[in-house]
Formats: C-alpha cells, structure tokens, sequence
C-alpha cells in the first residue's frame, strides 16, 4: 500500500444567497410571495393565516386544529370523500401546520397540476363543509392522539415541559392542538363559528414555490383572489411569559429510561443576542462533539444523544436540554449536565465559534435548494415578522459573534440553578436520587396523584 | 384506461467502477453550491450471524469511532466544522453512510471516508466498542423498548419469517446478542464486508462526472479488493401458510391489530402492483381502511397499511388499525378483513389506481428533488438492483402497471389464509 494521502484542505465556500422572492398582491389583498425555482418539479405552496393560537376561547382551545383537520373533509361543491379523491388524483398532498403565530395550509404538487389542485385548496380553505359528523369525529381522534402523546415519554415530557416553562394562564403553556379537557368541548357549531369569524383575507400571505409551467400570480388570482369574508376578526398575538421554576418528576412506573427537558424561557429571533445564542446553544448541545454529547454519549455512553435546543417563538420563546437515559445513570447524568452548562469558569473558544458559524453557513444552501425548504423558511419568515432577507442578515450576524458575546449572552439567559427540569420516568427508582442531587423541590405526579 | 405519467425524469447519471471494484456514480446538478456523498455498502441485518443480532448496525456505529488517521468523533465533528450534515443508517438490506457538504469540502470528505474504509481496525479498542454498545443499547430502549408499540416489528418478523431466515430478526437485534458482540467480531466483519468492491459510492451534486471519477481514484483507487462476500439465502419463500398469530399486552393507549404478509422481492413487476395495492388499502385519506374504519363505522383511531421492499427473496408487507373505546380488536380484525377480501374480491377502482399512481409520482419527484436523496436513491438501485439509472424509469414503471398486475399479485399473495395476524391489547390495571 502506498502512503497516506495527508488530510485535505478545505476550499473557501462560494458566495450564496437566499432566494430572492417576487411579490405581488391578489385583488382581495393577499400577499403573493414567489420564488421560481428552475428544475424544482413538485410546487410547494404555503397559505399563510394570520390566527394566532389565543384566538380560541380558552374553553374551547383545540378549535383551530379542529377546524384545520376538517378543511379537506368536504366543500360546498364536492361532499366527503369526493373532495379528497379529487386532490389526490392531481397527485397533491394537502398539510397542516398550526403554531402559536399562525395557521399554515400546505399543498404539495406536480407543477402542471397546480392550477387544478390550488382551486380544489382554495374550495377547502374559503367554504369547507365542516360537517357535523366529521367535526364530531376529528374531536374523537385527537382525543385518541392527545392519549397516544401522553403514552409516549419523550412527547409526555416536551407537554409537561411547556405547561411548567410558561407562565399558566399563556396560551403557550398549552398543547397547540388543545388538551383533552377542552378538545372534547368543541363542537360543530364552534368549529363553525371560528372558520366564519378568523379565516378570510386579510392578513394572509400565500407562498408559492417550484419550476412553474404556468404563471403562478394568474393561477393564485383564479383560485384565491375572490376570496372575502366581511366578518373577518383579527386578533393580536399573545406574549407568552415565564412560568415558576418548578422540579417535577412524572411516574412511569418500571421504564427503562428517563426523558428529561431541563431548561427555561428563552429568546426570539428578533432579540439582538438571538447571533450569539445560536453559536453558544450549538456549541453546547448542537454538534455532534458539543459539550454535552461528547461527554453524555461518546465518553459515558449514556444517551444515544442528548442536545440543546433553543425554539424561538413571535416573542420570547423556550430551550432545554433534553435526552433520554437510562433509569441507573439518570442522576449522574443531570449532575454531569448541570456542571457542563455552566460557561463561566469555561468560556466558549474562538475554534468552537468558528466551527458553528461554519456549520450554520455550510448547511444552509442544501436545507434551502429545495421548493419545500425554501417555501418552509418563508412562511416561517411571515409568521415571525421576518424580512425577506432574513436568512441573508442572521448568517452575516453569526459571522459577526466573537467568543465572548457567545459566553456572555448564554451566562445572560441559561442560568443552571433558575431552570424548571421534568423528568418522565420510574418514580420510585428516581425519586430519591434526583433529590439528593439537590432538587428538593422536587414534585413527584403519579397516577394516583402529586405529592412533593 | 389510466392517464400517463404526469413529468417524466432525466437525471443525468454516469458511472464508473475503480479497478478495485468500487462503482462510483455521478449526477451532476449545479443548483447549489453543495454535494452530496453517500456509500452504500452491501451489507446489512439480513448479513448477520445467528447470535449476533444487530451486529451490523453496532458496527455503522463503530465506523464514526475513529481509523488510522482520523481520532475518535472526529469524522463527524471533523465535517460538521466545515459545514456538512452527516449520518449513516443500517437495515435490511444495507447500511449506507452519507453526508453532504458546502462543494469545497468534497475533498475532506472522501479523504474521511476512504481512510475509514481501509484502516478502521488500526483505530478500534475494546473502550471504543463497549461505548459504542453502551449508546446502541440507548437508542433501543429509546426508540424500541421504552414507547408504546415499540415492539411490534420485532412481533411481525417473528410471525413472518422463520427465526433463522435474514429477515427473521430485527435490525436492532437483541440485548443479548449486542451484550455478546466482541473485538474479533468487529474484525472479521470488517474485513468480510467493508471491501471496496462491495460498495457503491455516489457523488451528486455541484461536481462534473470527470472530476468526481478523478477524485474517487485519487482517495479510494489504492484500496486492495477482497473476495465479494456471499449472500445469506433466504428466499424465495411462498406466502405465509397456516395463518400464524400472536397476542400480546402492554401499557399502550388503544388495542390495535396488525396484519402481516411475505411478498415477492423488490425489483419485480407483482412487488411494484402490491405497492399500489398497499397504497389503495392503507395510504392517505381516501384509502379503503380509511374510509371504512376511521370515517365509515368509526371504529379506528388510525389505520395504515405499507410494503417495506427488500432484495432477498421476499419482501414484507403490512397494515394496522388502532381501535376507537368499546372496540374490540377482535371486530377490528373482522372489519380489517373485510375490506382486504373486497379488494381482493373486486379489484381497485379505476380511480383508485390512478390515485395511488399520482401519489407515487409525487413521493418519487419529492425524492430525487434533494441531492442527498437522490445519492441515497442511485447507491441503492445500484446496489440492489444494478442499476442507478432506474432512478429515471422509475415513474414510467409505476405508470404502466395496470389493473389485472394488481389482481393477479394479490391473489397470489394476500389471500386471507396467507397472512399473519398480531393482536396487540391494552394491559387492564
């Protein structure tokens, strides 16, 4: 064998950019946004509704995804199963996604099926049928799914995590589809009665993305730029805000792992540190050799992998640290992790900077070379009032973050002995040992009940 | 008669194959300023030993452990550094390793790559294999052993195929046999599996055919070729006989009932029309069991139904419903079973078919869209079926089948005395 080939170097990246969208407006109002994408055969497009979550009335939270879910279950033209048929005949896929900010309607397409399959998304956003029987129903799953959550420990803690890290009375605190209790008040006439007040025009933006066969402003006006609703309600975004520091440990009697989420309220991407707080967050629990996963899972081989997570909502927002481990080394894992945290006696280096900012850089032209991608990122750009730009600005911003702005504004946010932590697992195994690491706080939810 | 395919696809594709064997294929696409690497090695948990369950996937592990050149973690932080994202999976059929890089890091990356291939054993220790164990140990509990239903692959697998058959155990593999992996097994499978001419690499994206060709020679060309190991016959085996069933309970939300069945192998025309059946009964929300149990009679939470494709002899299909409260699984089975044996008994709709056949188009183009899975795509009809470019042809395949494809293939294979059953209930207490 001949000898080795030295280690390459690595050539400079070449110079990239966003997508630069067209935009035009609809004769209704609505907001076209449109990146033509050559050789991007499927359309992704993104209709955008300005209804924010704490539009529900408390009693009724899990109207939305309700009323969402319903959407594709029949229109005024085309009953039931008809409709759907229809859609995917076009050979289109029709998506959800409700955030606290907003509601997103997502069709996927073939682009010479577009015209077709965004008229049939238009019927089902403008005059769904909102049957009684199939409202009735879409409330019955999603109590099912509601149980199917609870049952799954790393879904159980993420739902325990945000009903502790946000303040109680915040519509954040809670499920975006709803909890049971109020999931399983909703009715027809409720679904009904929030389409007709929250779902028109105004405020919404459609996104329009992929390799056009026809022009895409003509085909959206067909579909959507009659749309109106004079009775349209607008409603002004909630702030979340923080909940108490809490230590809670929920009872799976006899698993073999713990979830964990132990964090607190974070940072929005408008917030001026949001820079430094990507490098300093991926640094600790982003990379693959991060703090906590170079010690957690390749040192102690703890965790098939722990990570950090910061999620950003309009205002404010929430990170942890989660992972699951397994029941033996959970207390040595939470004592490890809460030391790894702390940044003050270990500030990030310049080489760790270096390696995030090179990394978020690196990966964003793949993540946004595709119709979906790039569709994805916009509407999430609409739903947190970012420019179009945006993806351009933040990754000129993380060039700019020195290691000390990364140290000082993590210290600024993580605070390891403020953090609220859940832990999903065996109580009986956990529960003294998570203690004795100093939690006494610590509030033990069985099945039969709390006791602290 | 059936429309034609909505797009049809022309990819450009070219392969070479090093003189040691190693097939690399290029598509290049300059969309972006990104390439995506990806190696396909031929070897997966069909490959594995009695004993040593889940050996193949502890080793893909193993690979990111560090070689002669490269110090342990370092593959991935290596590339994650100058802007890749990286992973590897195992199963079946193959493990393949993959990353996909800002253009100027392609060299670094098969550097990485080649240097793993030929000298992982210089860098292996007993510590790095036991932290290896300890981390796959955790990702079974977490993904497997501690979540509602985790065990139903390894239920279905039981049922579908004998216990010593190559698709007779999970991917995972068990405690037991991962307890009992050892260094010298880490060896011999390297030696026997990890070969140059067993291996498929894909280079797409931001690069010309020419220069990647180049490349691939410079950094693998040198590497020595073995003897190409030979497959663990399993197949073919007929369908299922006998109607084998199991029961089992456990803390989970709702009882479900799943159905099993052997299908034909991956790459035939009677695979490609039970794919299509499988979509028509259990994809999306004008599927039969959809219509019939979720929004007809109201009896199911959830339904679905699937093929899962595999090479040796025989592929697997499945369907599931979960119940609704004051459901019996036992009614769900029944009602499960009646809309199978009227499929069966009618044939798909015109319609329906069509559906299922714009479906595919889309999934298919959704696919090749990314450079990532579009390498992920050639290596594996490279690997599986020896040709990256049906990657092209693949929509005009689908296209073609026709409505008798589909009756023919299901009475062959899914009459109601040729499937397994499990019946999964809620442990009462």
């Amino acid at each position: 064998m001949r000898d080795f080939l030295p280690r390459p170097e690595i050539a400079p990246a070449v110079v990239w950019a966003f997508p630069a969208p067209r935009r035009a407006r609809l004769s209704n109002g609505i907001e076209l946004i449109i990146f033509d994408l050559p050789g991007q055969h499927v359309i992704s497009a993104h209709l955008v509704l300005d209804i924010p979550l704490n539009a529900e009335r408390a009693e009724i939270e899990g109207v939305a995804t309700i009323c969402a879910r319903t959407l594709d279950e029949g229109t005024k033209h085309h009953n039931g199963e008809e409709f759907a048929e229809l859609l995917e005949t076009e050979g289109a896929g029709f998506g959800l996604d409700l955030s606290l900010s907003g509601t997103q309607i997502v069709l996927d397409v073939p682009a010479s099926h577009l015209d077709r399959a965004l008229e049939l998304f238009a019927e089902a956003v403008t005059e769904p049928s909102l049957a009684d029987r199939d409202v009735n129903r879409h409330v019955q799953l999603r109590l099912a799914e509601i149980e199917q959550a609870q049952a799954n420990p790393a879904q159980a803690a993420s739902i325990a995590f945000r009903a502790a890290v946000f303040e109680e009375a915040k519509r954040a605190a809670r499920m975006n589809g709803g909890e049971s209790e109020t999931v399983s008040h909703v009715t027809p006439e409720a679904v009904a009665a929030f389409h007709h007040d929250h779902f028109g025009p105004a405020g919404a933006t459609l996104i329009l993305a992929g390799d056009f066969v026809d022009d895409p402003v003509a085909v959206a006006e067909r579909s959507l730029g009659s749309w109106s609703n004079d009775d349209q309600r607008r409603i002004i975004i909630e702030d979340p805000a923080p909940g108490p520091r809490r230590t809670l440990l929920i009872d799976r009697p006899g698993a073999v792992q713990a979830d964990i989420r132990f964090g607190g309220f974070g940072i929005d991407r408008l917030d001026p540190r949001w820079s430094a707080i990507s490098v300093g967050s991926y640094a600790m629990g982003g990379a693959f050799l991060s703090r906590l996963n170079a010690v957690l899972r390749e040192e102690k081989g703890y965790t098939y992998g722990v990570r950090m997570n910061f999620g950003p909502l309009r205002t404010g927002g929430s990170f942890a640290v989660q992972g699951s481990f397994r029941t033996e080394v959970v207390d040595d894992a939470l004592a490890i992790t809460r030391e790894l945290i702390k940044v003050d006696e270990a500030p990030f280096t310049s080489q760790e900077v270096n390696d995030a900012v090179a990394f978020f850089t690196g990966v964003s032209p793949l993540r946004y070379a595709t119709a979906d991608g790039v569709a994805d990122q916009a509407a999430t750009q609409v739903l947190a009032g970012l420019p179009d730009d945006y993806v351009d600005r933040s990754l000129a911003l993380l060039r700019s973050v020195t290691p000390e702005a990364a140290t000082e504004t993590y210290g600024s946010i993580v605070n390891p002995d403020e953090l609220t932590l859940v832990v999903v697992g065996d109580a009986e195994r956990l529960a003294d040992p998570i203690r004795s690491l100093g939690f006494t706080d610590l509030e033990v939810r069985t099945s039969a009940g709390s006791q602290t | 008669m059936t429309s034609g395919a909505l797009t049809s696809l022309s990819y450009p594709i070219v392969e070479q194959t090093l003189e040691n064997g190693l097939r690399v294929i290029s598509s290049p696409d300059h969309i972006a300023p990104s390439v995506a690497v990806n190696i396909w090695y031929d070897v997966g948990s069909r490959d594995e030993e009695q004993g040593r369950t889940g050996f193949a996937h502890l080793f893909e592990h193993v690979m990111f452990q560090g070689s002669a050149h490269v110090a342990s973690g370092q593959h991935i932080a290596l590339l994650q550094a100058a802007g890749a994202v990286v992973n590897a999976t195992t199963w079946f059929d193959r493990t393949n390793y993959f990353e996909t890089l800002p253009t100027g890091v392609l060299d670094l990356a098969l550097w990485l790559e080649a240097d793993r291939m030929a000298t992982l054993l210089d860098a292996l220790n007993q510590e790095n294999l036991d932290n290896q164990r300890e981390v796959v140990k955790e990702e079974k509990r977490q993904r497997y052993d501690n979540v509602p239903y985790g065990d139903v692959m390894e239920l279905l697998n039981t049922l579908t195929f004998p216990p010593e058959h190559p698709y007779g155990h999970t991917t995972i593999g068990s405690m037991e046999d991962l307890d009992a992996a050892m260094l010298e097994d880490v060896h011999s499978f390297f030696r026997r599996h990890y070969l140059p001419n067993n291996a498929v690499l894909s280079i797409v994206g931001d690069v010309e055919p020419e220069d990647a060709f180049e490349r691939a020679e410079i950094y693998f060309g040198h590497l020595a070729a073995g003897a190409k190991p030979a497959k663990l016959d399993g197949g073919p085996l007929l369908p299922l006989s006998g109607m084998p069933r199991t029961e089992t309970a456990d803390k989970v939300p709702a009882d479900a009932v799943y159905f099993s069945w052997r299908l034909p192998a991956r790459g035939s025309r009677a695979f490609d029309a039970l794919d299509l059946a499988f979509s028509i009964l259990g994809h999306g929300q004008t599927s039969r069991l959809h219509r019939q149990l979720v929004r007809g009679s109201e009896h199911a939470e959830a339904t679905g139904a699937s093929t899962m494709g595999l090479i040796g002899g025989n592929s697997f299909g499945f369907s599931y419903a979960r119940a609704r409260d004051e459901v019996s699984p036992e009614q769900l089975e029944q009602e499960m079973s009646d809309v199978i044996e009227q499929l069966l008994r009618d044939g798909p709709t015109e319609e329906e078919l069509r559906r299922a056949k714009a479906q595919f188009e889309r999934h298919w183009l959704h696919e090749l869209a990314r450079v990532d899975s579009r390498a992920d795509a050639l290596g594996e009809y490279a690997t599986l079926h020896g040709d990256p470019n049906l990657i092209n042809s693949r929509i005009a395949e689908i296209t073609a089948i026709e409505d008798g494809d589909l009756r023919n293939a299901m009475q062959e294979w899914l009459r109601p005395d040729q499937r397994a059953t499990l019946i999964y209930r809620q442990e009462q207490g």
